[in-house]
């Protein structure tokens, strides 16, 4: 059996998360301890993948990334390097889709952090940087963790979007989604019962895990 | 792996765990091109999944004689020359509709001298056997018993069009309109009809010879031609194995292949 789409999953995914977590976590704090103008359509922006339909979000990405478009077309000539029917432009779908599924619950938990405690480090003359790496990150540890392992596996899971952006290209741009989408069009039901085992297992592992994680907090 | 371990601490931060998801960001991405396959030489065609048989075992035949790997992505011609369109790193397109290449060499995407007719594509009639099987003529597709009937869709799936053709030219199309379920393309409409889930459809004749299903040709008469185009892809950076490809599936070896598909050959229409 061709192992590559599990391979690209995981490269896929574990990218996309990590991006997730980068971006995020400064988002998250931005919507938790910050007020400014335009927070709420910022907050809503970044729901949007969680509510609108993925083959809406595919559409929008191809728009905006693909040759005729207009970040695909700085990137392609500025860059020399095309997103679009690439690994990478699976990792954008999977970013997008999978960053709300981290700033909810990290957001909450940074909320959920005691302001006394921050102020007090401040007060003891801590600057923001070490209350942020002191206080703030390890009390909300685990929401942040949660939010990771959810970002991680619903990167893992996206499907309509990377089809539309990274098209179904064996051994390019085909993750085990697309190749279960693939192989069920194609009538090889064997093949499609191996991966679909694949991924259910991967999912409820991963679920498992958040829930030790959490002791059932979210 | 105890309870306890996992746990994460109330205080610090678990270094352990960035460690383990910087290690998994970092080997993934150093192991992944080893196992990709840009070291060998290789075709991405995009082919019309009428093809998905026909192309997979001449696919086959190529590798062993020339030692180049060949990756198959199947589509509707529709989303593929779109994909085309937007820059997906295709080497060859094998449409299902010489409609789609002209368009794609009016807007300058293939190399001019490379299209051509390869095939000439046939519908059929197929009924899942389970419900009876047998069916001859598209009349009776306008019988209570069946009620759900398989087709591409015809607004872009080139074997879609040419069955809302023949079920116009019959005068049948508002009949049967309420019963169809329109598939993404052909190959899909296959797997509609062979899990059951729709009793009966308009197949292209080189993916209908599956177990579980009975057809039967539909007069060409009632449609335009469905002629098969190819073309290399003006950004591919192997026009020559390309080219060795496309005449190739001419050769009398893939011409046998495409004939036991139920194609018609350049030459023969």
């Amino acid at each position: 059996m061709d192992i590559f789409p599990l391979y690209l999953t995981l490269k896929v995914s574990v990218t996309a998360t990590f991006f997730s977590v980068i971006i995020g976590l400064g988002l998250a704090y931005l919507m938790a301890r910050k007020g400014f103008w335009g927070k709420g359509v910022l907050d809503a922006l970044i729901m949007q993948p969680l509510v609108i339909p993925p083959t809406v979000l595919g559409y929008y990405l191809l728009v905006l990334l693909g040759r005729s478009g207009p970040l695909g077309r700085f990137f392609e000539d500025k860059l020399g390097v095309s997103i679009v029917f690439t690994w990478k432009g699976a990792v954008i779908a999977a970013f997008v889709a999978s960053l709300p599924l981290f700033v909810r619950p990290a957001r909450a938990a940074i909320e959920g952090v005691d302001r006394n405690l921050e102020n007090a480090a401040r007060l003891l003359g801590k600057t923001e940087w070490e209350v942020l790496k002191t206080i703030t990150i390890p009390l909300a540890w685990r929401g942040i963790a949660a939010g990771s392992v959810m970002a991680f596996a619903r990167a893992t899971g996206e499907f309509g979007a990377t089809l539309m952006v990274a098209g179904n290209i064996p051994g390019l741009t085909q993750t085990l989604p697309i190749a279960i989408y693939d192989a069920v069009q194609m009538g090889n039901t064997k093949m499609a019962n191996i991966l679909v085992g694949i991924i259910t297992l991967f999912s409820f592992s991963v679920l498992y895990f958040v829930n030790r994680f959490t002791r059932g907090r979210y | 792996m105890g309870g306890g371990k996992w746990r994460v601490g109330s205080g610090k931060t678990n270094y352990q765990l960035i460690a383990l998801f910087l290690a998994s960001f970092t080997t993934s991405h150093i192991l992944l091109p080893i196992s990709c396959l840009s070291e060998e030489r290789h075709l991405t065609v995009a082919a019309a999944s009428d093809l998905s048989f026909a192309l997979k075992e001449i696919a086959g035949k190529f590798e062993k004689d020339t030692g180049i790997k060949v990756i198959l992505s199947f589509g509707s011609t529709g989303i593929l020359s779109h994909q085309i369109e937007n820059g997906a790193p295709f080497d060859i397109f094998f449409a299902a509709n010489l409609k789609y290449i002209d368009a794609l060499k009016q807007k300058g995407l293939i190399v001019p001298d490379t299209s051509r007719v390869y095939a000439q594509g046939r519908i059929v009639l197929a009924m899942n056997k389970k419900f009876g099987g047998g069916i001859k003529r598209l009349e009776e597709l306008a019988s209570p018993s069946i009620r759900r009937i398989a087709i591409a869709n015809p607004d872009h799936a080139p074997y879609g069009i040419a069955a809302k053709e023949a079920m116009m030219r019959l005068g049948l199309w508002d009949k049967l309109k309420p019963k169809l379920i329109y598939s993404e393309n052909i190959r899909q409409a296959v797997q509609f009809i062979q899990t059951g889930n729709a009793v009966a459809g308009i197949l292209s004749q080189s993916v209908a010879d599956v177990p579980e299903l009975e057809y039967a040709l539909i007069d060409d008469s009632l449609h335009t031609p469905i002629n098969q185009a190819v073309a290399v892809i003006k950004t591919s950076k192997a026009e020559k194995e390309a080219r060795a490809f496309i005449n190739y599936v001419n050769n009398p070896e893939g011409r046998a292949v495409m004939k036991r598909y139920g194609f018609l050959l350049p030459g023969e229409f």
